[in-house]
C-alpha cells in the first residue's frame, strides 16, 4: 500500500503537465516530451515512452483529442490538442494542485 | 459533453484496434527519430549511439505498447483469442471429453432449439405478409358457454362500419368435391371468402383474375378461382381452364383464375368461392359458422381496434339480450388460435424452464469432466499463477475452453434441430392439429430460435465453465506459498449432488419409458367389442346447406336429396358382392368423436348424474356391429319417428351409472353445457330399451370406461357423419369402390377419409412412439453422463491418491482394503442416486394416480412385477456404474510402491 500514493502522484502531476502543455498549443509527443523535460526538471528523465500511455488515457477521458498533421521538416505527426473538458480539468487539477503545494508548503514551513 | 467525448474516443479506441496497432508504432518511431536526431544535433554522438541512448531514455517500447493496449480495454480480447485457440486445442487432445460432453451439451441445445422453435411457429403472430403483424382477425367469445361463438354473419353486417379496421372480409371452409378434368371427383380444402382477401394478402394470379365484390352480389354468375395444386393435379395444367365451367358439388361455376404456387390464404386452401355477407332478413346467431379478418386502419392499435369494438359489441348486447348478452368481439393477431391462451402460455414458460433446467443439469455433469480435466492440470494452472495471472484471467481461460466445447455443440446441435423439424416437426404438428397446417407455418429455425439456442450454450458454457475453474482456484495463493500441487483440490458436496441427481434421473427416465410404452400398448390392443380390422369408416361430407341464402324450401329438397343419396349408397353397396353390411354413425368406435352429455336418470333421483358419450346411430348399428341386445331390444326404424324419444345404453352404463341394475325401462334426461342448465327440466326425458356390450364409446387414449348412451338418428341428420361397412375380406380392397360409388350416385356426398377400424389409433400410437423415442434419448444421455461423470472423478481420486495408495501399500495394505476405500465414495453416491430415483417414481406414481389420466388404472399401486422391475434395473445400473470404475481400479492394481513415492 505504500509505493501506491506515489505512482498515483506521479501520474497525478503527468497528467497536469501534459494539459497544462497542451493548453498553450497542441504538439506532438515528441514535442510534449521535450516541454515536460524542460518545465518539469527530469520526471519524464529516465522512461519518456510512459508519456504515450498518459496520452491516451487522456484521450480516453475526453481531455485531449489528436489528429494526424505535418511537423515543419515535413513529417507525419500525431498532434494533440486539449478538449473544452481537458481545460476544465486542467482548472481544477491546477486549483487542487496549488491547495496541496500550499498545505504542503505550510505543513514543511511549521517543521 | 465531456462523457460524450469520452465514449466517442473509447469507442473509436476500441473499434479501430489494427489501427490503433499501426499508430502507436508510428508515434514511437517518430519519437525515436527526433530523439536520435536531437542527439546528434545537440550533444554531437554519432548515429548509432543516438539512437542507443533514444532508445534507453525512451525506456521497453514493448511494455508501452503493452499498457498501452491495455489501456485500450482489448487486453481481455487478445488474451480471450489466445484462450479459445487454446480451448480449440483442448478439443483435440482430450477426444473422449469432448464427444460425451459435447454430445451431451448439443442434445440439450437440440432439445432447446426443437421446443423453442415449435412453440414460436404455433404462437407466431408474424404472417408472411406485407403488412403482416397488422392482420387481425375478429373472435366472438360466450363467456358463459366458455367457447368461440362463431356464428356472426349478422354482427359482421354491423363491424363493417367500424373506423379501426379495414378490408374487413369473412371466410368459411366450404369442403367441396370438385370434378376434375378427367370426371374424377374428389374433395378439395375450398373457402367461401370474401374479396376483400385479396387485398389482405394480395398476389398476382398466374391466369385470370381474383375474386372481385361483383361475384358476391346477388344474382351474380357463381365463378371459382384455383390454387396452383387444383389446377396442376387437377386440370393437368389448362392454360384455357379460364373461362370455363367446372362442376363442384351439385353446382357448376366458371373459372376465373388460377392463384399463384404456395397461396393458401386464408388458412391452407385450395379452392376459393365468393361468400355473400349481404344477407336481407338475417336475425342474430343465424347463418354459418364464418371468421372475420381485417387490417388494422393506418394510425391504429389493438388497443384501439379492440376498444371500438367491445362497444359494438355492448350496442348488439343492449339490442338483442336474449342472443348477445354473453358474448364479447375480440381483436386478436391473426395467427393466435384464441382469445384464451393462457394455457399455452404457461405451458410455454414450464417448458422453456424445464429446457433450462435440463441444459442446467447437463452441463454440471460436463462442469464435473472439465473440473476433473483441470485438475489434472493444477501444477500448469500453479505455474500460471506464479508467472503473474490472475485468479479473473485462469477462470476465463477456463471459460474459454467450456466455451469452445459449447460452440461446437451448438452447431451440432442446431444442424440436428433443423434436421428433425423437417423430418418430424410437420407430421407431428399436422397430427397434433389433425390437419393440414396453415400456410405462415416455418419449419425453418428461426434468428429467435437460434438466439435462444446460443443463449443456452453461453448457459452451458458458464455452468460447465466458470463452476469448476472458480473451485480449482480457490486458495490458489496458499497452495503457492505452501508449494504443494497435488491436494489441494477435492470434489465437495456440489459435485455428490450432480452425480447423485445424474443417476436419480438414470433411474427415472425408464419408468417414463415403462409407462409410455404401457400406455402405447393399451392403445395398441384397444379393445372396441367387435372385430375393427373387418370394418372400414369411412368419413363423409356433405353439403349441409349452411347458405344463408337458400330458402327453406330449396334447403328442405336439400336435405331429402342428401338422405335419398346417402339410402342409395348404402344399397348400392350392400349390393357388393365384398360387403357384409353398411350403417351410419356420428363418431367412429374408440375416436374422440363423440360428444359428451350429463346423464340424469330421472326415474331414480338418488343416483348421481354422470357424463356419458353419446352416438347417433343408424337403426341397422348393432346389427352390423354384430352387437344383439344383452337385455331389452336395439332400435327398429320405428325408432326415427319425431315424437319417440328412446335410447339404447351399453354395459358401461349399466356398470357405471346405474351400479349394476337393470336399466331397461328408466328414464335418462341428456343435458348439455358446463353447468346443470336451469331450463334442464324442460329438457326431453329418453326411455331406455335396451342394453349392449360396450363398442368403443371410450376415447382410445383415455383409459377409463366409459358410459355410453345411443341415439336412433336416420344418416345425414347430424352434423357429422361416418359410414361403416362390414367386408367380407380386406376391407381396404373395397375403399376404391366406395369412392366410386359415392361419386356417381351424388357428387354432394364427399369422401374425405377412409380408415379401417384397428387403425383409428394410428396416429396417437405415432406421437406415442415419438415420445418414446425421445425419453430414450435423454435416457442414454443420462446413462453415459453419469458413467463419464463416475469415471471421472474416480480416475482423478486414483490420479491424485497415486502416492497415498503406494505407501499403503508398502505398509502391507491388501488390494481389497485399497479397492475399498477408493470405491466407497462412488458406490456410496450411486446407490444414492438410485435410492432417490426410485423415490422420484413411487411419488410420480402416487401423484399420477391422482390424476384423471390415469385414475383408476392401478399407477398408484404397483403391482409386484413392476417392484422387481425397479429393483432389477437398480442392480443393473449399480452394476453398469460399477463398469465405469474398472480403468481406474485396473490402475490402483498396478500402482507400484516404489514409483509411487517418486511420482512427486
Amino acid at each position: 500500500m505504500a509505493i501506491r500514493p506515489q505512482t498515483d502522484a506521479l501520474r497525478g502531476s503527468l497528467d497536469l503537465l501534459v494539459l497544462k502543455t497542451l493548453s498553450l498549443a497542441p504538439m506532438h509527443g515528441w514535442g510534449i516530451s521535450q516541454r515536460v523535460q524542460q518545465i518539469s526538471d527530469g520526471v519524464l528523465e529516465v522512461n519518456q515512452g510512459s508519456l504515450y500511455p498518459a496520452l491516451q488515457r487522456l484521450e480516453k477521458d475526453g481531455l485531449i483529442t489528436s489528429d494526424w498533421g505535418t511537423t515543419d521538416n515535413n513529417r507525419r505527426a500525431r498532434y494533440y490538442r486539449i478538449t473544452a473538458s481537458g481545460r476544465k480539468a486542467l482548472g481544477s487539477e491546477l486549483e487542487s494542485w496549488r491547495r496541496f503545494a500550499a498545505g504542503l508548503e505550510a505543513v514543511l514551513r511549521t517543521s | 459533453m465531456s462523457w460524450l467525448d469520452a465514449a466517442r474516443s473509447r469507442a473509436r479506441l476500441f473499434l479501430s484496434r489494427r489501427a490503433s496497432e499501426s499508430r502507436t508504432d508510428e508515434e514511437f518511431r517518430f519519437h525515436l527519430d527526433m530523439e536520435t536526431d536531437r542527439l546528434v544535433r545537440d550533444a554531437g554522438l554519432s548515429r548509432d549511439a543516438a539512437r542507443r541512448r533514444a532508445l534507453a531514455a525512451f525506456g521497453g517500447v514493448q511494455n508501452h505498447r503493452e499498457t498501452m493496449r491495455e489501456g485500450r480495454g482489448l487486453a481481455w480480447l487478445t488474451g480471450m483469442s489466445l484462450d479459445l485457440k487454446l480451448g480449440g486445442r483442448m478439443l483435440v487432445k482430450y477426444p473422449g471429453l469432448t464427444l460425451i460432453g459435447g454430445l451431451a451439451m448439443a442434445f440439450g441445445i437440440w432439445f432447446g432449439a426443437v421446443t423453442f422453435q415449435m412453440f414460436g411457429m404455433i404462437t407466431t403472430t408474424k404472417l408472411p405478409l406485407p403488412g403482416g403483424e397488422r392482420i387481425v382477425r375478429v373472435e366472438v367469445w360466450d363467456s358463459k358457454a366458455l367457447h368461440e361463438e362463431d356464428r356472426t354473419l349478422y354482427d359482421y353486417q354491423l363491424w363493417r362500419s367500424a373506423r379501426s379496421l379495414t378490408d374487413l372480409g369473412a371466410y368459411r371452409d366450404a369442403g367441396a368435391n370438385l370434378v376434375g378434368a378427367d370426371g374424377g371427383a374428389k374433395p378439395e380444402k375450398a373457402a367461401e371468402i370474401t374479396a376483400s382477401a385479396f387485398r389482405i394478402a394480395p398476389a398476382r394470379p398466374l391466369l385470370g383474375r381474383v375474386l372481385d365484390e361483383s361475384d358476391e352480389r346477388a344474382g351474380a354468375a357463381p365463378v371459382v378461382l384455383l390454387g396452383h395444386d387444383v389446377w396442376t393435379n387437377r386440370f393437368d395444367r389448362d392454360p384455357r381452364i379460364v373461362g370455363r365451367s367446372v362442376q363442384i358439388g351439385n353446382a357448376f361455376a366458371t373459372v376465373v383464375g388460377v392463384m399463384p404456387e404456395g397461396y393458401a390464404f386464408p388458412i391452407s386452401h385450395e379452392l376459393w368461392l365468393p361468400l355473400r355477407t349481404d344477407v336481407p332478413g338475417l336475425e342474430p346467431l343465424q347463418g354459418g359458422a364464418i371468421t372475420v379478418f381485417g387490417r388494422l386502419a393506418p394510425g391504429m392499435t389493438f388497443e384501439r381496434a379492440q376498444a371500438e369494438f367491445a362497444a359494438l359489441g355492448k350496442r348488439l348486447a343492449a339490442e338483442y339480450p336474449a342472443t348477445h348478452a354473453q358474448l364479447q368481439p375480440h381483436v386478436l393477431p391473426y395467427t393466435q388460435m384464441s382469445v384464451n391462451d393462457t394455457d399455452m402460455k404457461a405451458m410455454m414458460g414450464l417448458t422453456y424452464f424445464f429446457v433450462v433446467a435440463l441444459m442446467v443439469i447437463v452441463c454440471s455433469t460436463v462442469a464435473l469432466l472439465l473440473f476433473a480435466r483441470a485438475a489434472t492440470r493444477e501444477t500448469e494452472i500453479l505455474v500460471r499463477s506464479a508467472l503473474g495471472a490472475s485468479r479473473r484471467r485462469i477462470v476465463a481461460q477456463l471459460f474459454a475452453e467450456a466455451l469452445v466445447l459449447a460452440g461446437v455443440a451448438t452447431v451440432v446441435g442446431l444442424a440436428a434441430a433443423q434436421l428433425t423439424l423437417t423430418i418430424w416437426g410437420k407430421p407431428y404438428l399436422e397430427m397434433a392439429w389433425g390437419a393440414q397446417l396453415p400456410f405462415w407455418i416455418d419449419f425453418t429455425l428461426s434468428p429467435t430460435a437460434i438466439g435462444y439456442a446460443l443463449a443456452l450454450a453461453v448457459i452451458g458454457a458458464v455452468v460447465a465453465g466458470v463452476m469448476p475453474a472458480r473451485k480449482i482456484t480457490r486458495g490458489l495463493g496458499t497452495r503457492l506459498r505452501a508449494g504443494t500441487a497435488g491436494g489441494g483440490v477435492s470434489f465437495g458436496g456440489v459435485w455428490t449432488a450432480v452425480i447423485v441427481t445424474q443417476v436419480a434421473l438414470t433411474v427415472t427416465f425408464p419408468a417414463v419409458v415403462m409407462l409410455v410404452r404401457g400406455e402405447s400398448k393399451r392403445v395398441a390392443s384397444y379393445d372396441a367389442g367387435f372385430p375393427t380390422q373387418e370394418y372400414l369408416g369411412v368419413t363423409l361430407g356433405v353439403d349441409d346447406g349452411q347458405d344463408e341464402t337458400l330458402t327453406p324450401e330449396t334447403r328442405a329438397a336439400l336435405d331429402t336429396r342428401i338422405r335419398t343419396a346417402l339410402e342409395a349408397l348404402r344399397a348400392r353397396l350392400e349390393a357388393e358382392p365384398g360387403v357384409a353390411g353398411v350403417t351410419f354413425v356420428d363418431g367412429l368406435p374408440g375416436g374422440d368423436g363423440h360428444k359428451a352429455r350429463r346423464a340424469e336418470v330421472v326415474s331414480l333421483p338418488a343416483i348421481r348424474p354422470r357424463w356419458v358419450a353419446i352416438a347417433s346411430a343408424d337403426p341397422s348399428y348393432f346389427d352390423v356391429l354384430n352387437a344383439p341386445p344383452l337385455s331389452g331390444r336395439t332400435f327398429s326404424r320405428a325408432d326415427l319417428a319425431p315424437n319417440i324419444r328412446v335410447v339404447v345404453v351399453d354395459q358401461g352404463f349399466v356398470d357405471l351409472v346405474m351400479g349394476g341394475r337393470n336399466p331397461v325401462g328408466h328414464r335418462v334426461r341428456l343435458v348439455t353445457g358446463q353447468a346443470v342448465d336451469s331450463n334442464a327440466a324442460s329438457l326431453p326425458t329418453y326411455e331406455i330399451v335396451g342394453v349392449v356390450k360396450e363398442l368403443g364409446m371410450a376415447n382410445a387414449a383415455m383409459p377409463q370406461r366409459e358410459a355410453g348412451v345411443y341415439l336412433p338418428a336416420a344418416p345425414g341428420s347430424q352434423g357429422s357423419l361416418e359410414m361403416i361397412v362390414r367386408a367380407r375380406a380386406d376391407p381396404l380392397s373395397i375403399a376404391p369402390r366406395v369412392r366410386e360409388l359415392a361419386m356417381v350416385i351424388d357428387p354432394a356426398i364427399r369422401v374425405e377419409q377412409i380408415t379401417r377400424l384397428d387403425q383409428v389409433t394410428t396416429p396417437l400410437l405415432w406421437l406415442l412412439g415419438l415420445w418414446t423415442k425421445i425419453i430414450i434419448g435423454l435416457t442414454v444421455v443420462a446413462l453415459v453422463l453419469s458413467l463419464a461423470g463416475i469415471y471421472a472423478v474416480l480416475s482423478y481420486t486414483v490420479a491424485r491418491r497415486t502416492r497415498e495408495i503406494g505407501v499403503r501399500v508398502a505398509l502391507g495394505a491388501s488390494a481389497r482394503r485399497v479397492i475399498t476405500s477408493v470405491f466407497k465414495r462412488p458406490l456410496t453416491q450411486v446407490a444414492l442416486g438410485v435410492i432417490a430415483g426410485i423415490v422420484l417414481i413411487i411419488v410420480a406414481a402416487t401423484v399420477a394416480g391422482k390424476t384423471t389420466q390415469f385414475e383408476g388404472t392401478g399407477m398408484g399401486v404397483m403391482t409386484l412385477r413392476d417392484v422387481a422391475l425397479l429393483v432389477g434395473y437398480a442392480i443393473l445400473m449399480v452394476g453398469v456404474c460399477t463398469l465405469a470404475c474398472v480403468v481406474p481400479t485396473l490402475r490402483v492394481l498396478r500402482v507400484q510402491p516404489t514409483e509411487a513415492l517418486r511420482a512427486e
